[in-house]
């Protein structure tokens, strides 16, 4: 039976479920029109698994296969932000579009509780469990326009990659089960040899794919293009967190106990990993004139500068604050690319048959002289771009700097350099962006009025980037104490 | 003490963020707010100024402000003054209302948004010379580039946003190397980033060093800019509104200097000492790259923005020395470029407002139409060639002195070349002069051109005031800077000593040959008198009587 400081432990997830049930009920119970109140129902639930995460008792559950601690907290939190960005993204993006229905805040809700879960899995198949969770929904969640090809097209295509990867983890976990004779992450103690070594490198092999970390990434740049762009943003900003979640626990216990030498392979391997995915991502992204394609491949540019924070923590002198870096990077990121994504939603072009001219929707020339129609939309965009290429005064500098700090401590210094010399190529596609908007003359016509939720989200997102950006302290403080004792 | 900075420092992006809610229709509300804020942080500044402390005693870092600011990342919020940062927050204070004066008609569009990135771009200024801790100045540092990027990109002229991509990438992309080197250091002094203690605790191999050194110097010479790393400054210069001209050239170029007198110097004084000779030639050859590029331009902006390379070619080699009157003449040409290009970006801009021309041939005979015009250009120019009785004289005379006398290996060859450039520098500036004010009126359009307006008088007039004031009494500026550089002469001493311990044999290599030895020297060397600055030789330095 589950003990009071179970169900307390759990509340989060379980009020993320419990919203995820009452919004599928809600469509039963409706009445045409009237719909408003579900992305607010969505929201409330968002924000009261946001505040309970905080609160929830530190306690290790199902005997060991997930654990309640400050960093599952944090991801929860990052999780839930995400989703409220989103969800309120989603009302005024699917309003517009006429395809507000119940579903699409359900899944988005049993997507955050797979993502919460797998942020307090300690076990490969609880990990899986919680994989299938948030994978499944947001495979819907991709294909929830049905009208035209895109989107069922990017939807079908992440369902048969991600399908294969998740296989994939499972083999390996089932390697690790025979190597080990449990699937807990702590079990890697007791074993040892190639089977453990093979069963890790499938489970890495999985997560890569999860966190789309070259040469594992190929899905991204479709997927993030054909879904409709609420999901895609709670999409990059929520399964990533939780993907790097549980890679971090992963190797955090892959360095703890392995038997054979893995910490130095592990380096390699994971610090090959950042290289490539920082090159890859950021010299892909470089010619795309289609931003959403660009902020697909700067996702993966992003998840290599991840990757160096968490090879610092894996080593000794790095650990606590490789972690901190991590999750400072996540909030930071997560916060950036749904507000970058939202100005975004409000520029796509829409087109009564979707599958029209269906390459020009997010061209950069729907950028062109914003600065002058929106201001106040071109300069939020502009701080989203600065943020993603790193520079002061912002969130995403605040990220970077962390990140190559703990890789500092680490003593990574290759990759650091790596990590500062990629960031150049990202100033340059970022900047593209900010040149459409303030330097070139309008090219098409005048965008349609963005809704108010998602000025909202665009306002919130911004503000926190810029707020983020002067003053660090509190959640950097709030990093540091997440990962303590870890 | 402390609180007078952070106000100073801060009050501009406060003045902007109060911007941010004024009407956009409301262009001249903008204008006037914007003018005001810049006032009152020059007025404050002038607190600064009267309250530091320049005799010996005194702290070497004054209005000290030091809170924690991302404590768990180990980052300080620590700003505070020395001689040679106050003079450059003052030059920065005192562009400010000159600026935006100057930007009353030329902006048209976007008015708004102009003068909030200018009062932006006056806080990360103040801050980049006012920070003590190393993250945060190179939060500044870096915080300068979007609005400078802007402010060339949606203002400048046709092909701007080439100019202005190339600016933000070449800046951003030398000093991301920086950022690395200054985690390696907080790795090696103890974790710390606070300027102070990195510069009394950081143990690091001298191979090390000079990589540190490197990173730093890579990203200070391009902000200089030193050649080969110039090509931006022609560009971005020739394509900003005349306000970001007079910004880049007054301000944001000294930030090069500055840094490698404030940080790659005092830092790595070994490797300072090892590399100075390459840094030294480098120098050298801009100085007559830069004068050789001015002669050849037939756009008046180019031209001023080779002369710049020029110009701060003689700040790189006066530093370089390592000579107190080096040093001295190095930060007092800081000073004197700022106001004598910026003043001649502003006439520049004034000529431009009325015949939308750049070209210098599109000009001749302004003279008589515009006589006031033509007199502060000519005032502007003389400063800029160094004639004795304006600033630029005292400052090039110094760096040539100072380095004449230096123990830098082959200092006659560096003194001798780059004297060239003040020979060339004459030529060009002369050359632009006559053919832009003397001669016929060839254009009927250059005929009926008004003078000066009451508010262009008002902006020219304090730069005319100061190129007399610092020509006539440089004393009261060098005073200031006097503690930082005899500070940094002793640290490079330090250096030298340890150097000497390392290997007994080595020659001297830090301050002043004796006179005797210096004049003793073989024949090789090209004596002063004809290539230095045509006084130069005979004339008694107002200022030689500070050392």
């Amino acid at each position: 039976m589950p003990s009071s400081i179970d169900i307390a432990a759990l509340l989060p997830f379980l009020l993320l479920v419990l919203g995820a049930l009452v919004l599928m009920l809600s469509e039963v119970f409706l009445k045409s029109g009237g719909r408003g109140y579900q992305s607010g129902l969505t929201i409330a639930f968002a924000i009261a698994a946001a505040v309970a995460a905080p609160l929830a008792p530190q306690a290790i559950l199902f005997g060991g296969q997930a654990v309640s601690d400050g960093f599952s907290a944090f991801v929860t939190v990052v999780v839930c932000v995400g989703l409220v960005l989103s969800a309120l993204l989603g009302r005024g993006w699917l309003e517009v579009r006429n395809m507000e229905r119940g579903e699409y805040y359900a899944l988005a809700l049993f997507g955050a509780s797979g993502m919460v879960l797998l942020g307090m899995a300690t076990d490969l198949l609880l990990a899986f469990i919680a994989i299938e969770v948030m994978s499944l929904a947001i495979y819907s969640l991709a294909a929830y326009p049905r009208r035209g090809q895109r989107a069922p097209e990017a939807a079908f295509k992440y369902f048969i990659l991600g399908s294969f990867a998740s296989a994939i983890l499972l083999y390996g976990s089932a390697l690790y089960y025979g190597a080990t004779g449990s699937t807990l992450l702590s079990a890697m103690k007791g074993g040892g040899g190639a089977l453990l070594a093979a069963g890790l490198g499938l489970i890495l092999v999985g997560l890569a794919f999860k966190v789309a970390a070259v040469p594992f990434h190929a899905w991204t740049p479709d997927v993030y293009e054909g879904a409709p762009t609420p999901a895609t943003a709670f999409m990059a900003a929520g399964v990533k967190a939780a993907a790097f979640a549980f890679l971090t626990r992963g190797v955090l216990a892959m360095v703890a106990g392995s038997p054979f030498a893995v910490g130095s392979q592990l380096g390699g391997i994971l610090g090959l990993l950042a290289v490539l995915t920082m090159v890859v991502g950021n010299l892909f992204a470089l010619p795309q004139r289609n931003v959403k394609r660009m902020l697909a491949y700067s996702s993966i540019a992003q998840a290599g500068y991840l990757l160096v924070g968490v090879i610092a923590a894996s080593s000794r002198e790095g650990r606590a604050q490789g972690l901190a870096a991590v999750l400072v990077y996540l909030a930071a990121y997560a916060v950036t690319v749904i507000g970058a994504f939202a100005v975004l939603a409000v520029l796509e072009r829409r087109e009564p048959n979707p599958d029209a001219n269906a390459e020009g929707a997010w061209d950069i020339s729907r950028f062109s002289g914003l600065a002058s129609r929106r201001p106040w939309l071109a300069f939020a965009m502009a701080i989203f771009m600065l943020s993603l290429a790193g520079v002061p005064p912002t969130a995403g500098f605040v990220a970077k700097l962390s990140v190559f700090q703990s890789a500092a401590a680490a003593g990574a210094w290759g990759l650091a350099v790596v990590g500062v010399l990629t960031s150049i190529l990202g100033v340059y596609y970022y900047l593209r962006v900010v040149v459409a908007m303030y330097m070139r003359p309008a090219e098409v016509e005048e965008p349609a009025a963005a809704p108010a939720t998602v000025v909202l989200a665009i306002a919130v997102a911004a503000i926190v980037v810029v707020v983020v950006g002067f003053s660090p302290e509190p959640l950097a403080a709030w990093a540091r104490a997440a990962v303590l004792g870890m | 003490m402390g609180t007078l900075l952070t106000v100073v420092l801060f009050l501009p992006l406060a003045g902007a963020l109060v911007a941010a809610i004024l009407p956009r229709g409301e262009g001249t509300q903008h204008k006037t707010w914007a003018l005001c804020v810049s006032l009152v942080v020059f007025f404050a500044s002038l607190g600064l100024w009267f309250g530091f402390d320049p005799s010996r005693g005194a702290p070497e870092f004054q209005f000290e402000t030091n809170v924690p600011w991302i404590a768990s990342l180990g980052i300080g919020f620590h700003v505070g003054l020395d001689g040679v940062a106050l003079l450059l927050v003052m030059l920065t204070t005192a562009l400010g209302p000159i600026v935006i004066l100057s930007a009353w008609n030329a902006v048209q569009d976007r008015v708004k948004e102009f003068f909030i990135a200018l009062l932006f771009l006056e806080t990360a200024m103040i801050g980049t010379f006012a920070a003590l801790d190393l993250v945060l100045f190179y939060v500044f540092y870096e915080a300068i580039l979007i609005p400078m990027y802007l402010l060339i990109g949606v203002w400048g002229s046709a092909n701007r946003v080439y100019a202005t991509v190339k600016f933000f990438v070449y800046t951003f992309a030398a000093s991301v190397l920086m950022l690395v080197a200054i985690l390696y250091v907080w790795m090696n002094d103890g974790r710390s980033f606070d300027y102070v203690v990195a510069r009394n605790a950081l143990q690091v191999t001298p191979a090390m060093g000079a990589l540190l050194f490197g990173a730093f110097a890579l990203a200070f010479a391009v902000k200089v800019p030193m050649f080969p790393l110039h090509t931006w400054l022609p560009d971005a210069h020739t394509e900003a509104p005349t306000a970001g001209s007079v910004i880049l050239a007054g301000v944001l170029l000294k930030m090069g200097t500055f840094g490698f007198f404030r940080y790659a110097l005092p830092l790595f004084p070994e490797a300072a000492l090892q590399y100075r000779g390459t840094i030294a030639a480098v120098a050298t050859f801009g100085i007559a790259y830069g004068a050789l590029m001015s002669m050849v331009q037939t756009d008046m902006k180019r031209l001023v923005a080779y002369s710049s390379v020029s110009h701060l070619g003689f700040v790189m080699l006066g530093m370089m020395a390592i000579t107190a009157e080096g040093l001295t003449g190095s930060v007092y040409q800081m000073l004197n470029h700022g106001v004598s290009t910026g003043g001649l970006f502003l006439l520049v801009g004034m000529l431009y407002e009325r015949r939308h021309t750049r070209l210098i041939s599109d000009y001749g005979g302004l003279a008589k139409q515009v006589p006031w015009i033509a007199t502060a250009f000519l005032v502007v120019t003389f400063s800029s060639i160094g004639l004795p009785g304006t600033n630029g004289f005292i400052g090039e005379f110094l760096i040539l002195s100072g380095t004449w006398l230096s123990r830098l290996r082959g200092a006659g060859w560096y003194t001798a070349f780059g004297a060239t450039g003040v020979v060339l520098g004459a030529v060009y500036m002369l050359v632009l002069v006559q053919k832009v004010f003397f001669g016929k009126i060839t254009n009927p359009e250059n005929l009926h051109l008004p003078d000066f307006s009451v508010r262009e008088a008002f902006v020219i007039t304090p730069v005319i005031v100061l190129i007399v004031v610092m020509g006539l009494a440089p004393q009261p500026f060098l005073a200031q800077a006097k503690p930082s550089v005899d500070r940094l002469m002793a640290r490079m001493q330090v250096a030298e000593q340890r150097l000497r311990q390392a290997d007994p044999g080595l020659r001297p290599l830090v301050g002043t040959e004796p006179a005797a030895i210096a004049f003793a020297r073989p024949p090789a060397v090209p004596s002063p008198a004809p290539s230095a600055p045509p006084p130069g030789a005979a004339a008694p330095a107002p200022a030689h009587g500070s050392h």
